[in-house]
């Protein structure tokens, strides 16, 4: 393997922004699924570069461009009709994802795609079992929890924060962020002093953010979440509209 | 719907969901395109090809390991990046290219256009000026290091070189 003896981070950077060439591309795609130290560098490393992406000018999509995708995905699943079990692969190939999807949609065989429905649906539960049995596998001890509540009482997040204020963050509900906004999380460990940020995040459901140079959270300290622009608030203190607010209390 | 919300549907076959996609981050996703690929006609290709393999993938998005609309974007760049190295840049611009070597304009403008708080516009701002172009020209326009020496008129291992130590002062920067 070509890549085996870089170093992660630096691989991971150059996957991202585009440089690696084919046959390295290839090689981290394939160790994304079984290397947990690549996956987190390529993730932060994307996050990272986030910024350009949402600073970029908006192009109008043509009106008529559902349709194209549409038509795309009547082909896409008359294939996998066709093409039975095959069409659950889940990690595409180079190959598979430059596949140019043509256009003649012929919808056959209803009981194959019954078929391919039943089992994709099974496997989006087993995903979601997983994934909650991951999250209860690595659920820390935190020092404060709080609930952060919307103007109308809704509860929008749990705050989940540890000694050194390393902070746990998840979203309830649908939440809608505008589009070009991020999220930033505010704390006021002194009372009467100003918010000062953990840090800012995109939508994930759940999010951990460290904060350091902070004194440890303690019970009834304020946390906020409220929409900022992309890199944050501009002035270093909250500015844009309140997700929602909350006072920590110590977990029995 | 927020982001993970759209993907998990589009995971039970939601094509509503998708659509919603679009809505949302359509117009955003085909002006990355755009500007890498320097054309509407392919770049609406890239953005049709990237809804359907975002379809296809969303059973396997993982929303405790990273970002949805970072994992959103991702496969859209790599769908571009592909279309690149396949040779869509020269379909696009053919003998132009010298016009965008002296046109930097919206290289300037894709950093430019990050708040002035922005970490990441901070440390981009930190970097010297050729080794800022590399890594933007590289994110930004999808240039391989070959393309980026000749760009700069500089030889390949000297930009590998740049682009390598401007990464690795961003990584630290960014911490």
């Amino acid at each position: 393997m070509r890549t085996a003896s870089r170093n992660p981070a630096e691989l991971a950077d150059e996957y991202v922004i585009g440089l690696c060439d084919t046959d390295e591309q290839r090689e981290v795609e394939q160790r994304l699924n079984t290397d947990q130290d690549i996956a987190v560098h390529v993730e932060l490393a994307r996050l990272r570069f986030a910024n350009l992406d949402a600073a970029t000018p908006d192009v109008a999509v043509p009106e008529n461009f559902w349709s194209r995708i549409n038509s795309a995905l009547d082909v896409l699943e008359a294939g996998a009709d066709a093409i039975g079990s095959d069409a659950l692969e889940t990690a595409p190939s180079k190959d598979a994802s430059d596949t140019v999807v043509p256009f003649d949609p012929q919808p056959q065989k209803r009981s194959r795609r019954m078929t391919w429905f039943v089992a994709a649906n099974i496997a989006a539960t087993l995903l979601l079992a997983l994934t909650v049995f991951w999250m209860s596998m690595t659920r820390v001890d935190p020092q404060v929890v709080a609930v952060l509540l919307d103007d109308g009482g809704q509860p929008v997040a749990m705050i989940e924060g540890q000694q050194d204020n390393t902070t746990r963050v998840t979203l309830l509900g649908d939440i809608d962020v505008p589009a070009g906004s991020i999220l930033q999380l505010w704390t006021k460990p002194d009372p009467d002093g100003a918010p000062v940020s953990i840090g800012i995040f995109d939508e994930p459901r759940q999010t951990i953010l460290e904060a350091v140079g902070l004194p440890a959270p303690t019970t009834d300290q304020l946390y906020e979440i409220t929409f900022e622009q992309p890199g944050g608030s501009p002035t270093g203190l909250p500015t844009g509209p309140i997700l929602g607010k909350g006072f920590t209390k110590e977990p029995n | 719907m927020e982001h993970a919300a759209i993907i998990a549907a589009c995971a039970r076959g939601d094509r509503n969901a998708l659509r919603q996609l679009l809505d949302l981050e359509g117009p955003k996703m085909l002006g990355i395109a755009k500007r890498m690929l320097q054309r509407q006609d392919l770049a609406e290709d890239a953005l049709q090809d990237a809804m359907v393999q975002i379809w296809k993938k969303a059973g396997t998005y993982d929303p405790t390991k990273g970002s949805a609309r970072a994992w959103i974007f991702a496969i859209l760049r790599n769908r571009t990046l592909n279309m690149l190295r396949d040779g869509a840049r020269e379909t696009a611009t053919g003998d132009d290219t010298l016009e965008r070597e002296i046109d930097r304009g919206d290289l300037n403008d894709a950093w430019q256009m990050l708040g002035h708080d922005s970490e990441l516009r901070k440390c981009l701002e930190g970097l010297e000026t050729e080794k800022r172009h590399a890594v933007l020209m590289s994110y930004v326009w999808g240039y391989t290091h070959g393309e980026i020496a000749g760009r700069l008129s500089a030889p390949l291992g000297t930009v590998k070189a740049w682009v390598r130590r401007a990464l690795n002062s961003l990584r630290e920067c960014m911490t």
